[in-house]
């Protein structure tokens, strides 16, 4: 098995927060973190520099998953996933974003997202077909497309 | 014998010559106004007017002989109008128009003008000839429809943006109630998810996994009505394929592949939830008991209307189901019965036979109540 992958997560709800943590560790990952606020995430994601950082777009006290992926994607390497209930409230080029998992997810398609994003990160471009749950950002299918050829 | 103009000497001199003339009379005696005009005198004065003219306009006889006919407009006659009739004058051409005047005592009438010039035979302009009719009663009539009918649109407009405003509030309300209904499926799955981590006893295991793909199967159907235009209606076959797919996934089996017959489907809302449970029991069925080991197979899923019915079809190439299974009573088969109870859909369970095992094909007839869901659309 590669190197575990270090992922952040942003996310409000702590049961939810809390099943991504377990299924991440499962499939032997290292969360590098939590945290229930833009700013909270951005702060941990500066400290970890994380591979992959999941974003909801709802956060506490108001804050927004959208600042998180507007801030990262130019300071940072990290692959970022929305993770939303709002999966309709996206531009066409997904903000930065590699790709958005609508709520509310399967266990499948987080298990199959996080192969599919290992690959990504370890041994691009992936050889399967990302899972139908994960919607790519149009840009990143198109980079991983041409890798591929 | 009296000269040509003696009808109009005849108001010139408030005298009774041309009496004899019956056209004189005629014209001296009807209801319609009538004027006559010299144009070659100066300003145009009138030279002739009827008593049915001067009851419309109020004026005595005397103070409007030898006058222009000017005095008839007003601050709120079209000056357009008053151009056209000077532009027919100098023109020497006939001109029907209407236009606003003013009687004496200020009040105003809409007034049909036909005016003709009168050319002898030499090609010399003699008279112009008009005639007014009151028609203040037809214009205002209309006056009065026109503006009914702005004031209809408007308020049809008003009431078509309120109802517009009305649907976008009510379309907003639902997609919120739909939002909290996916956090909270969302909430329950990452409940089962954890607590299930727990779990040593493999049976008890397998139950909290079999529960978890049906909140798994019901989030998927809001997440789908969430995520289409229309809220009132759902696509099965859409549905199917995001359903199968996940369950494959979460099978672990990748030995198993999936084939799709799908064509488009749509069923009222309220039909989602207990199709998309009927299609969970079943297809988890088969990836639980058609390829026992680690069996190669392939599961076919079909979804396609038929008339007034459509038609979803499980069927799968695997060892088969054994009797006692058709004929047994478990959770997930009564779930299944009872389900379709609610839908009036019609279930078959038979062998597939379309490979070297014997196979099973569940066949399900469901009505599609276009008609119905249009009424509440």
């Amino acid at each position: 098995m590669s190197e575990p992958l270090r992922v952040l997560i942003a996310e409000d709800e702590a049961l939810v927060a809390m099943q991504l943590e377990f299924l991440l560790e499962d499939c032997g990952h290292a969360v590098v973190g939590t945290a229930d606020t833009a700013q909270g995430a951005i702060r941990l994601a500066r400290e970890t520099q994380p591979d992959i950082v999941f974003v909801d777009l709802q956060l506490r006290g108001g804050s927004s998953g959208l600042d998180i992926v507007r801030t990262l994607r130019d300071e940072s390497d990290a692959m970022l996933v929305f993770v939303t209930a709002n999966a309709r409230r996206f531009s066409e080029d997904f903000e930065g974003a590699v790709g958005v998992i609508a709520k509310p997810f399967s266990e499948a398609v987080i298990l199959d997202t996080i192969a599919y994003l290992e690959a990504c990160v370890r041994n691009p471009p992936p050889t399967m077909d990302a899972p139908l749950g994960l919607n790519l950002a149009p840009d990143y299918r198109a980079q991983m497309d041409s890798l591929r050829d | 014998m009296e000269r040509d103009d003696a009808w109009h000497l005849t108001d010139d001199l408030m005298v009774e010559h041309g009496k004899g003339d019956p056209f004189a009379a005629a014209i001296r005696a009807t209801r319609m106004a009538m004027i006559v005009t010299d144009p070659r005198r100066g300003d145009n004065p009138i030279v002739f007017v009827n008593d049915a003219f001067l009851r419309l306009s109020g004026y005595r006889r005397d103070e409007i002989m030898g006058t222009n006919c000017r005095f008839l407009q007003g601050a709120d006659t079209d000056p357009n109008a008053v151009r056209q009739i000077r532009e027919a004058v100098d023109a020497r051409r006939d001109i029907s128009i209407d236009i606003l005047n003013y009687r004496k005592d200020g009040t105003t009438f809409w007034n049909a003008l036909y005016m003709s010039p009168v050319i002898n035979e030499a090609g010399e302009l003699l008279y112009f000839f008009a005639s007014q009719l009151d028609i203040t009663e037809r214009v205002d009539a209309q006056k009065r429809i026109q503006h009914e009918k702005e004031h209809f649109e408007r308020e049809v407009g008003k009431r078509t943006q309120d109802l517009t405003e009305a649907l976008a509030a009510k379309t907003m309300l639902v997609h919120e109630v739909d939002h909290r209904v996916k956090n909270n499926l969302q909430m329950i799955a990452s409940l089962l998810t954890m607590q299930t981590r727990a779990i040593v006893d493999p049976a008890a295991r397998e139950a909290m996994k079999t529960m978890l793909t049906r909140i798994e199967a019901l989030g998927t159907v809001h997440k789908r009505l969430y995520q289409s235009q229309d809220v009132r209606r759902f696509d099965v076959a859409e549905f199917a394929r995001e359903l199968a797919s996940d369950l494959v996934r979460g099978s672990g089996r990748a030995g198993i592949g999936l084939h799709f017959d799908l064509e488009a489907v749509e069923v009222p809302v309220e039909k989602a939830p207990p199709i998309a449970l009927i299609m969970n029991e079943l297809i988890t069925n088969a990836l639980k008991h058609a390829f026992p080991g680690e069996a190669q197979g392939l599961l076919s899923i079909v979804v396609k209307p038929d008339g007034d019915h459509f038609i979803v079809g499980i069927s799968d190439d695997g060892v088969g189901m054994p009797r006692e299974v058709l004929g047994n009573r478990s959770f997930g088969k009564r779930l299944i019965e009872s389900l379709a109870r609610q839908l009036n859909a019609s279930i078959a369970w038979q062998p597939a036979n379309t490979g070297a095992r014997p196979g099973t094909w569940i066949d399900i007839r469901l009505p599609l109540e276009t008609a119905t869901s249009r009424e509440t659309a």
